[in-house]
């Protein structure tokens, strides 16, 4: 436990110190929050595009780095696993996440009078899914493309398709036809929804579920397909 | 005692056989070295010990026990410098330390280690923007923090300039004097010559000769381990 608390903490610190992650996950839905000029219905979308920032924009990278860079090598000579790395990764990436869409929410709230979410409960647990599950797509990307670059612009190229087509970015009433029927599909789409009907305070419990399986899924296959160096 | 005993090992990769039938011991409180040309299957041997790879054949026993199979009880007693590995770019010094000592049950206080190796004015300093040397020392000081039994080093001083590498032989004379076993995989024969109890000139995946300096030298009729090495790796070719 005590490694562990070690670990993640050095994983938030190192995402601290990244000003690229900070930007993007802080300041930038922050910014669009204002060119809206407060809209209070994009701001559940904003949400699941901070965790996808960070679980896909980030992530695979990172891990694929970390395998290159033998820093996972070096870490397996020690007495922890190295799945403990993977883990603290994921609880430092949700929890940066958290960071920034906390603040988003409360500026939200504080500064553009945007109504307090419905249903708290219901938000927290949709954002941890979301969270989580786009942490799982991160690191299958991780696992199947090997070196670092790649990772880092597979990630980039199905984060961004991702996040207009699903609804985190703009209204999935705003898309023509065609694209609302790719979004359909799209692993990020249900949790857009989630955490819309959970601010609304009109939560159901099926996209969750999606969102669960879609992370036993994604953990799976990464974890039969990732090598540590 | 032995510390650690290699009999018969084994490893290919596809086709390669990197270790090919590889026996030696070292005893509990030596300074080992291993020698050897590149792809002698050196690091693969020193990985084997570790526990990152599973041998093919052979049995591996380090402290008595299997490392393949007990490899995190292991880890908390050994302490380990592989040839090339590194830390994320932004950690800084003091919390590489400081991070890897919560890793083992009985390790030693950072600080004083962080003191003791000379990183003190660099703990603040991000391993990328650290130089060559600094990072090897850093890489040094983390096999250490753990206040290991055995300590496992390959190509330690490989890059650095010859006064690092006094530094270095300095503080690995003092493991010695605490009664650490220590295993050196090196290129230097200088340092073989001033650190090592005992060493093992490893050749295409098998070990050509086991014995103190004075050993090979006398073995061979030649005038140094240098001379001594270059007879036997070319006998072997
Ligand atoms: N991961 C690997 N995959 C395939 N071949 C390898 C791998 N590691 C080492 N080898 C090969 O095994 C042989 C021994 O390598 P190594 O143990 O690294 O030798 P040394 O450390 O003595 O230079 C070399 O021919 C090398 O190319
Ligand atoms: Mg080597």
């Amino acid at each position: 436990m005590k490694a562990f608390t070690a670990l993640t903490a050095a994983e938030l610190r190192l995402l601290s110190r990244d000003p690229a992650s900070l930007f993007f996950m802080v300041a930038f839905p922050l910014m669009l929050l204002v060119l809206k000029r407060g809209d209070g219905g994009a701001v559940p979308g904003y949400l699941a595009m901070i965790a996808t920032i960070g679980g896909m924009g980030a992530l695979p990278g990172l891990l694929a780095s970390y395998r290159e860079r033998k820093v996972l090598k070096r870490l397996a000579t020690t007495p922890i696993s190295p799945v403990l790395l993977l883990g603290a990764q994921l609880v430092a990436q949700v929890a940066a996440g958290l960071a920034g869409s906390v603040l988003l929410v409360v500026v939200a709230i504080a500064v553009f009078g945007v109504r307090a979410p419905g249903d708290v409960l219901m938000l927290a647990a949709a954002f941890l899914l979301c969270s989580v599950m786009v942490c799982a797509l991160g690191f299958m990307i991780a696992a199947v493309v090997r070196n670092t670059r790649g990772a880092s612009l597979i990630g980039m190229l199905v984060m961004f398709p991702m996040i207009f087509l699903s609804g985190a970015a703009v209204p999935r009433k705003a898309l023509p036809g065609s694209l609302r029927q790719i979004g359909d599909f799209l692993p990020l789409t249900p949790a857009v929804k989630a955490l819309g009907d959970a601010w609304s305070g009109t939560a159901a419990s099926f996209p969750l579920l999606i969102l669960a399986g879609i992370i036993v899924v994604a953990t799976a296959a990464g974890a039969a397909l990732f090598r540590w160096e | 005692m032995e510390a650690i005993e290699v009999t018969d090992l084994r490893k290919a990769y596809g086709d390669t056989r990197a270790v090919d039938g590889v026996t030696f011991t070292v005893r509990a409180g030596e300074t080992f070295g291993i020698v050897g040309h590149n792809g002698a299957g050196k690091t693969t041997t020193v990985e084997c010990l570790i526990g990152l790879r599973r041998a093919d054949a052979g049995t591996v026993r380090v402290l008595g026990e299997d490392p393949a199979r007990r490899r995190r009880a292991l880890a908390h007693r050994l302490g380990v410098q592989l040839q090339d590995s590194s830390l994320p770019e932004r950690i800084k010094v003091g919390e590489a330390l400081r991070m890897f000592g919560s890793f083992y049950r009985n390790a030693a206080d950072w600080r004083r280690v962080m003191e003791r190796w000379g990183l003190r004015p660099l703990a603040r300093k991000a391993f990328g923007d650290l130089s060559g040397g600094q990072k090897q020392r850093l890489m040094l000081a983390l096999a250490l923090v753990g206040d290991p039994e055995v300590v496992v080093l390959d190509e330690l001083t490989t890059g650095l300039d010859p006064i690092a590498r006094r530094e270095t032989w300095r503080l690995i004379g003092d493991l010695k004097t605490a009664g650490t076993t220590v295993v050196l995989v090196s290129h230097y024969f200088d340092e073989i010559e001033a650190l090592c109890d005992r060493v093992a000139v490893f050749a295409h995946g098998r070990v050509e000769a086991t014995g103190t300096t004075g050993e090979l030298i006398a073995r061979t009729g030649t005038a140094s381990l240098e001379e001594a090495y270059l007879a036997l790796e070319g006998a072997d070719r």
